[in-house]
């Protein structure tokens, strides 16, 4: 019979399934470890520890995370209603909040996967190489650790888990392929420099520097790198942090995500509503 | 009189400020409808605002006798089937939601032996056989198909259309889009006659025939619309693979590809 999680798993499944069936995810994991072994092999290899590795990796994980993000994301939500099966999958019992949590939840599982595994391993890399003091398992100030690494790790999935909602939201958006690529390109750039851009103009217009931690949190990237900074490399060389205010920055990554999948299921809920008001205009335009 | 499972109360659907539908009011009833018409003439779009895929800009829809799980089952003209999955696990997806069992859908339709086949390797009438049984799973009131008949050879029509046929009963109502005149004259009990938008007819076949002094769906079709219906088994319009089907999200009414010159409104979007 089905229980009130049908819906969301059985649309968890085939998505999973859909996401497992497409050679271009594995490509795209395979290329996010080279470009990320090689960011750390340039930057000194593994053998510098967890830290120096985290701060080697922090500024182009803030651009290729947010790139496998939208690949993922871009059309989870706009191939069912391009191909016309989300009209059929409409007549069954399934709400549109199912069927948004079960697609976003499906190509959350493919980010852990596609972006989770490849910095696992260049952590491994980097527990295998390191010099010994790095295997100890302390987070206090001055001490490099796997721990720290972990966090960074954890902070990487949050900020991708964020970029993924928002890509779907932009496929529930977008009226086809490449109107989604489009929007997925300007959502990228956008929040990839945008928020910086604007923390820099809000100063350079006059704004305290003291606001910055509280600014800098707004944004999925100032996010990130605030918790990055408050809790992987300031632990081990700035004991009195004040990067970003924690609370905000989590609250930050999580809101972005929740917009995302508000936003989609928006989208798909009110899609055909807004269409038939916009014809009723159109309409009226015409007569 | 049968009570209706759905009725639309003066419809109407522009695309582009074009109208497709005009105050276009029906009731559906138990048994089969056959919606026919030329080209351009609304059927796609009818099938569409009937079955809630796409919202009218003026009118009313409603399903008081569609009750159930799943009180409307639905197959858009285009078969939109996810590929890389096989027949069985593509019914197995849907049948999970209404508690159904997919290798009795597939069975139903005669596709028992083919539900390890991709869908993009069944061929085009297999593909709308199996849309038709996932149109019918968790046996839904009111079962809305789309030219089922399109593209098919004579034996899979035959088929294809007694499999919906055989759906319609004194409780469920099932409305199909067809140009396949020889095989509304063999299986419909109501037609509805579209043109340029608009109910040109509408009403049980035999009553139809006897008040436009017709002696078939062929001859009524001319009757009404002006225009010659398309010879038994012209309704091939849409290749194997359902290229060229208006639906899913090209809703313009190019209904099938074939080239009467009567095409009301082509190439709009549905988005």
């Amino acid at each position: 019979m089905r229980g009130p999680l049908t819906g969301v798993a059985t649309v968890f499944r085939r998505e999973l399934a859909t996401v497992v069936r497409t050679p271009g995810y594995g490509v795209l994991a395979v290329g996010l470890l080279v470009a990320v072994g090689g960011l750390l092999a340039a930057g000194g290899g593994g053998a510098t520890g967890f830290v120096p590795a985290v701060v080697d990796l922090l500024l182009p994980t803030e651009a290729l995370v947010p790139l496998a993000a939208v690949v993922l994301g871009y059309r989870a939500l706009l191939a069912d209603g391009a191909s016309g099966e989300l009209a059929v999958i409409r007549t069954y019992p399934v709400r549109v909040g199912e069927y948004v949590a079960g697609v976003l939840l499906a190509r959350t599982v493919a980010l852990v996967a596609v972006v989770g595994v490849p910095y696992a391993l260049v952590g491994t890399g980097v527990w295998l190489t390191a010099a010994p003091d790095t295997g100890i398992f302390a987070t206090h100030t001055g001490i490099d650790s796997p721990l720290l690494y972990l966090r960074f790790l954890a902070f990487v999935l949050c900020f991708g888990a964020a970029y993924v909602s928002l890509a779907a939201a932009v496929s529930a958006l977008a009226a086809s392929r490449r109107s989604a690529i489009a929007l997925g390109v300007l959502a990228l750039v956008a929040g990839v420099l945008g928020g910086d851009l604007l923390l820099l103009r809000s100063i350079g217009a006059g704004a305290s520097p003291a606001t910055i931690p509280g600014s800098l949190a707004l944004t999925p990237n100032g996010a990130f790198r605030g918790l990055v900074f408050e809790h992987v490399i300031g632990v081990a060389f700035a004991p009195e942090g004040g990067f970003v205010s924690t609370g905000r920055a989590v609250g930050s990554l999580v809101g972005w995500t929740l917009l995302g999948a508000v936003v989609s299921g928006g989208a798909l809920a009110y899609g055909r509503r807004v269409d038939a008001a916009i014809e009723r205009v159109r309409s009226g335009i015409v007569d | 009189m049968s009570e209706a499972v759905a009725s639309l109360s003066e419809v109407s659907r522009t695309y582009g400020g074009v109208p497709v539908l005009e105050s276009v009011s029906l009731a559906v009833e138990p048994g089969l409808t056959a919606v026919i018409g030329p080209n351009g003439s609304g059927k796609s779009t009818l099938l569409r605002v009937l079955v809630g895929a796409t919202a009218p800009t003026a009118g009313e829809v409603r399903h008081p006798d569609a009750i159930g799980a799943k009180p409307i089952g639905y197959l858009p003209q285009r078969v939109p089937f996810r590929e890389g999955f096989t027949a069985r696990e593509t019914l197995a997806f849907y049948a999970r939601l209404v508690g159904d069992d997919p290798d009795a859908a597939l069975d139903r339709v005669g596709l028992g032996d083919a539900g390890d086949r991709r869908v993009e390797a069944l061929s085009g009438g297999m593909r709308r056989l199996l849309g038709i049984a996932q149109a019918v799973l968790g046996d839904p009131s009111l079962v809305v198909l789309d030219e089922p008949a399109s593209g098919l050879d004579p034996g899979m029509r035959e088929r294809a259309f007694r499999a919906a046929a055989d759906r319609a009963d004194g409780d469920t109502a099932v409305v199909v889009s067809s140009h396949a005149l020889d095989l509304v004259d063999d299986h419909a009990d109501r037609v509805v006659v579209l043109r340029r938008g608009g109910v040109a007819a509408a009403g049980p076949l035999d009553r139809l025939l006897d008040e436009r002094d017709a002696a078939d769906a062929r001859e009524l079709y001319r009757v009404v619309t002006g225009e010659t219906g398309a010879l038994p088994g012209d309704e091939g319009e849409v290749p194997e693979g359902d290229g060229g089907g208006d639906d899913g999200g090209d809703e313009g009414e190019i209904d099938g590809g074939d080239t009467e010159p009567d095409v009301h409104v082509t190439g709009v979007s549905d988005r």
